[in-house]
């Protein structure tokens, strides 16, 4: 597990990797897994820069909890790390891999080992199940695709086991045949995590992924993350919910005013933090 | 050639067969173009856009027998395209009506593709998606809208009197078989004549032609999954 402080260096490692990183190989899918990196990045929308060099990295086999108040960059920050846009300044990798330094065609190879949900409501208008599997029928190529299209206008075949796989981890298998509008808010949010997970991806980015959800909904993500880290999938959460960093990190990094001002193991951060500015953001004492 | 009491069949039937082949030729050719140019507009930005959205929008008030003088002059034997000998044929009347339908089918279409909510782009982006399954996903996403555009443009086509009176010459053959003549321009026709019973039944067939498109629209919006909103 790896969370680097600025200027922490290119390694991705900090002086605060006291935890050991599970092995990426020992993940139980029978192949590796890979750390996602970001070195010194900066970047802006035309009023002035909203992030600021910031450096971290997630490694096989860990949550990271990256935290700070609404509107400090988070989701910026997981955009660039999830390769929406280039970054102004500095570097992303998956694993030795400067993505934005690839071919595009590699780059896309890249990206989809990189899984995310978002904030918002984004289920398609179609099944659950559709949703869940549109991840793979992206990867398959066009002739399989169009194949399956026409088969799907003869009959319904039965979800595949990835996606059953991944409702399961979501708690929503019950409802794979449901239409996606028909669910709620938390419920939509599982199967947009569980769309991530199909794919079975090495990283897998949530922005704020339980906002607004009862804790019923809440308690379900919480779970399907530690599985997914329990497969050796590196875990990246962005979150203001100082409680559930807490519950579910290994590693968190604060970002404030779009700095990554302080990272280390969970417990560390909230119990000790080295910076002043952190100790009062966790104890609620610094409003933004 | 038989008849049904005053009404002539088969003068009935070839009318209606020339519309219908008309305006759906023209709407197939006007989605063939405008959809493309929908997707272009509506992914992305670009200088001018504003400008090129108000100059679609504006096309949908075309005046359509301002229409059938221009695409008159263009096909006439003078004119740019008057090598192709199109005056007074169908194929000038399917040019005329596309003109006509695709700044309705464009402006629409390209609404509905606005409409989609960019975190469904990012959604499809983030499952590993290319800008083409994007582009397929907005389509799919777009669908309801996107039919409202045919249907749109449909009723815009085979409404049409003036342009394809002008560049149709409205032309039936001596054994009662249209070429060039509409149930629109019939109507004008039979109502001149005093055919009172032609021209009702005329008017009946294309109500009942325009009803059955709008119905099939309304049967695929009922049948496909995802409408019941975004949330409960």
């Amino acid at each position: 597990m790896t969370t680097e402080r600025p200027g922490a260096g290119d390694t991705g490692a900090s002086e605060s990797d006291e935890t050991t990183a599970p092995d990426p190989a020992s993940n139980g899918t029978g192949r590796g897994r890979t750390r996602l990196a970001a070195h010194d990045l900066g970047h802006g929308f035309g009023n002035g820069a909203v992030l600021e060099d910031i450096s971290l990295a997630v490694e096989p086999g860990e949550i990271l909890a990256v935290v700070g108040p609404s509107g400090t960059g988070k989701t910026t920050l997981f955009r660039l790390l999830a390769m929406f846009e280039r970054p102004d300044e500095g570097t992303v990798e998956v694993g030795d891999d400067d993505v934005w330094a690839l071919p595009e065609a590699r780059r896309l190879a890249v990206r989809r080992r990189v899984g995310m949900a978002f904030q918002t409501r984004s289920l398609f208008s179609t099944t659950v199940e559709e949703n869940v599997s549109y991840g793979l029928r992206v990867r398959r190529p066009w002739s399989a695709r169009v194949r399956e299209a026409v088969e799907g206008l003869f009959g319904r075949e039965e979800p595949s086991e990835t996606v059953e796989d991944a409702l399961r981890t979501v708690g929503m298998f019950d409802k794979v045949d449901r239409d996606a509008g028909s669910l709620s808010a938390g419920e939509a949010q599982r199967v947009a995590i569980a769309r991530a997970l199909a794919p079975d991806p090495d990283v897998l980015l949530l922005d704020e992924p339980t906002s607004n959800l009862d804790p019923r909904n809440t308690a379900a993500i919480e779970s399907a993350m530690r599985a997914a880290r329990d497969r050796g999938i590196a875990v990246a959460l962005a979150t203001h919910d100082m409680q559930q960093a807490r519950r579910v990190s290994d590693r968190t990094a604060v970002i404030l005013d779009g700095t990554c001002i302080e990272s280390g193991p969970t417990a560390r951060v909230f119990e000790s933090p080295n910076d002043d500015r952190v100790r009062r953001f966790v104890e609620g004492k610094l409003v933004y | 050639m038989f008849g049904l009491g005053d009404l002539n069949l088969t003068y009935l039937v070839s009318i209606t067969a020339v519309s219908l082949y008309v305006s759906t030729a023209a709407v197939a050719l006007s989605a063939a173009l405008g959809l493309p140019i929908s997707l272009a507009v509506g992914f992305r930005d670009f200088y001018g856009k504003s400008v090129v959205t108000s100059i679609i929008s504006t096309g949908m008030g075309f005046p359509s027998v301002v229409v059938g003088l221009v695409v008159l002059l263009a096909l006439s034997r003078s004119g740019p395209l008057g090598t192709f000998d199109l005056l007074f044929t169908p194929e000038a009347m399917i040019l005329s009506q596309t003109i006509l339908a695709l700044p309705v089918l464009v402006s629409v279409s390209l609404s509905a593709v606005q409409s989609v909510p960019q975190d469904l782009r990012d959604a499809a982006f983030a499952a590993g998606g290319t800008s083409t399954d994007v582009a397929l996903l907005v389509v799919r996403e777009a669908r309801y809208g996107i039919v409202t555009a045919l249907l749109a443009a449909y009723g815009r086509a085979i409404s049409e009197v003036g342009s394809v009176l002008i560049v149709g010459g409205n032309i039936v053959f001596s054994d009662s078989t249209s070429f060039t003549r509409t149930l629109t321009t019939a109507i004008t026709v039979e109502a001149r004549k005093g055919n009172i019973e032609t021209g009702i039944a005329l008017g009946a067939i294309l109500l009942a032609l325009v009803l059955g498109v709008n119905a099939l629209g309304a049967r695929f919006r009922d049948r496909t999954p995802g409408r019941n909103g975004r949330g409960r």
